[in-house]
């Protein structure tokens, strides 16, 4: 069904009812899963993806790298991280089955294992291997970044030490490249129809700083309008932080209240109610 | 025959012997605790995902979680001739195939073409499929069937052998799918209700209590260590298996009209299939008598382990199991699952008290 894009322009609200700069209602939960070392998930509006990961710990005798004797882990001493991506059949609305060696799902693994790689404090695990396997339970829309934003909450529950959240978020832009709009508005948070039709990036900035992690750009749009877009979407990646971050220290807060955890140092602070 | 080595179990052969041994005794002491047939606490939800006909999840208590999602789709029915009027639909026309229901299994760090994976996905279906009742519920008419996708994915590395739980998501799943209400009548192309409230259960309810008149088939995990048959058996238990078995059971079909919610449940089996358990591959035992370093002549030679395999089992000192089960163990393992208020009994009656959207 093609996405009427005139409509935006009379009341400057979008198929879904939101305005160019609102975030789809992202709900997070961390902690999901008891058998693993962090584990957490994440809704982006209708996009559904669960997180576990394993480790850092020695790679198992099948992954052994080509180098021997040495144990596994990435080049120069640094922890690998090996994300791997499952997209469930049921996911989309016509069922389609991804095999293991699709193209789409290897490009994504290899954005979020760098952007991770680059956040993770991997020097401290020499010889190891931090294993993080992705769900994909529904899909609507800014899946990557639906995907880091988890992987993310994961590695925070497995206390794996970080610089800082790796937060990501689409932004797009109201009118196709082929109208050539020069008023065209960036958008926030593109669902899957949006995605369709109008020109999209997916960008991740290291907390709240503006230091861009992950930007990707699969359509095509106007170098004019991509300053605005990548705006947005910065602004947007510091909001997902702030609900993150929020679903991580409501689980903290709520594991010191049940007694899982010892109150640390710093946490006299911190408001327990 | 399935093979479980995947999940090695880090235990030395006095660790094996000990819980071998402790296993054998009458009755059983288990690592955890439980009796021969308790099975493990589990958390269970339905229709977790609104964009599936019907969907469950499942943790067990030790932290393997799986999500099954269900998807249907009209196609239509491939060797039917065109242009063949009838409007009368006798009920034993209907007629069921299985390629109308496919299954995958998706297991993390393990290929898709892995033996093991494809014997599970093989094992689940052919319980699904022996129940020939299933299939036929995808009849549309002469013409059209639905076809079912059933995606399983394990969420949780695989600690223990995944079958049981798999095998009880998908039972839930199915139970909770719901496929549109047809409109159209006789052999003329599906017509569907979109309202999804009057969408009919695959597995019909009772109207009063919204209890599932029939059930899909459970596959359950059995083992057995010396004389002694236990159920639910977790990875370290497993490790020391003489014998483990999945066996399937399913609800025989109601016949005549006995009084509703009673103690009438019928088990049928429908499939038992060994599994290779992981207590096969591993390292024996090394005997005092027969140890170098406890002074034992004449053992100089490389690899005791290797003449050990060959000689007595010795009291206490941990040997792989070898051979084939006992046609008397595999008829009490099928005999205590099936009989009445037993564990399969029991796992249903549980099931029963999910909630079901």
């Amino acid at each position: 069904m093609p996405l009427d894009t005139s409509a935006y322009s009379l009341a400057l609200l979008r198929v879904d009812g939101r305005r160019w700069n609102e975030l789809r209602r992202v709900h997070a939960q961390i902690r999901t899963q008891a058998a693993a070392d962090g584990s957490s998930y994440l809704e982006m509006g209708h996009t559904k993806v669960m997180c576990v990961v394993n480790g850092p710990s020695e790679p198992g005798p099948r992954r052994g790298t080509a180098g021997g004797g040495g144990g596994g882990g990435g080049p120069g001493g640094v922890a690998e991280v090996a994300v791997s991506v499952v997209v469930a059949g049921f996911s989309s609305v016509d069922r389609k089955r991804r095999g293991r060696g699709d193209k789409r799902t290897l490009e994504l693994q290899t954005t979020i294992s760098n952007a991770l790689a680059a956040s993770l404090h991997t020097h401290l695990y020499p010889h190891s291997t931090i294993s993080i396997s992705l769900h994909v339970l529904s899909q609507d829309g800014s899946l990557l970044a639906a995907l880091i934003n988890a992987a993310t909450l994961a590695c925070v529950d497995a206390g794996i030490p970080m610089t800082d959240y790796v937060v990501a978020c689409t932004a797009g832009s109201t009118s196709t490249y082929a109208a050539n709009d020069e008023t065209a508005d960036p958008l926030l948070d593109l669902n899957h129809q949006e995605e369709q039709e109008l020109p999209s990036l997916t960008v991740a900035t290291l907390g709240e700083t503006d230091r861009v992690a992950v930007l990707v750009c699969e359509s095509r749009v106007q170098a004019s309008r991509l300053e605005g877009m990548l705006a947005v979407g910065v602004s947007g990646c510091h909001q997902v932080r702030e609900i993150l971050d929020q679903v991580v220290r409501d689980k903290g807060r709520h594991m010191i209240k049940e007694g899982t955890v010892e109150k640390g140092m710093g946490v006299e602070e911190m408001e327990v109610d | 025959m399935a093979t479980t080595t995947s999940q090695q179990v880090l235990l030395c052969p006095a660790e094996l012997a000990y819980l071998h041994s402790s296993l054998s005794l009458t009755p059983p002491i288990r690592p955890d605790g439980r009796t021969p047939t308790h099975f493990r606490p589990l958390v269970a939800e339905t229709d977790i995902l609104p964009g599936t006909n019907g969907s469950a999840r499942i943790c067990f208590a030790d932290g393997t979680e799986a999500i099954v999602g269900v998807k249907a789709e009209v196609e239509k029915t491939r060797g039917v001739e065109e242009g063949v009027e009838e409007s009368e639909v006798r009920e034993d026309e209907k007629e069921g195939r299985s390629e109308w229901v496919e299954l995958t299994v998706e297991i993390p760090g393990v290929r898709d073409d892995d033996g093991g994976t494809a014997f599970l996905s093989a094992m689940l279906g052919e319980a699904l499929l022996s129940d020939g009742g299933f299939v036929k519920r995808l009849w549309i008419n002469r013409r059209w069937h639905w076809k079912l996708y059933l995606d399983i994915l394990l969420i949780s590395p695989p600690l223990s052998y995944p079958l049981p739980l798999l095998s009880l998501t998908t039972h839930l799943a199915l139970l909770a799918t719901r496929l549109p209400r047809l409109k159209s009548e006789g052999v003329e192309d599906p017509f569907f209700d979109d309202d999804w409230a009057a969408a009919p259960y695959l597995y019909p309810r009772d109207k009063k209590s919204g209890k599932a008149l029939a059930r899909p088939p459970v596959t359950l995990l059995v083992m057995a260590v010396g004389r002694n048959i236990i159920f639910d058996p977790a990875k370290e238990e497993l490790a020391v298996a003489d014998v483990a078995l999945a066996v399937s059971v399913g609800e025989a079909a109601e016949t005549g009209d006995n009084d509703m919610g009673g103690k009438g449940r019928k088990l049928r089996l429908l499939s038992v299939r060994t599994i290779d358990p992981p207590s096969r591959v591993t390292p024996p035992g090394v005997p005092n008598a027969t140890n170098a370093a406890y002074g034992a002549a004449g053992t100089t030679q490389k690899q005791p382990e290797a003449r050990m395999a060959e000689a007595e089992a010795v009291e206490g000192v941990w040997r792989a199991p070898r051979g084939g089960a006992k046609p008397l163990v595999m008829a009490a393992l099928v005999q205590k699952t099936l009989e009445r208020g037993g564990v399969a009994d029991e796992v249903l009656d549980a099931l029963e008290g999910v909630d079901l959207g």
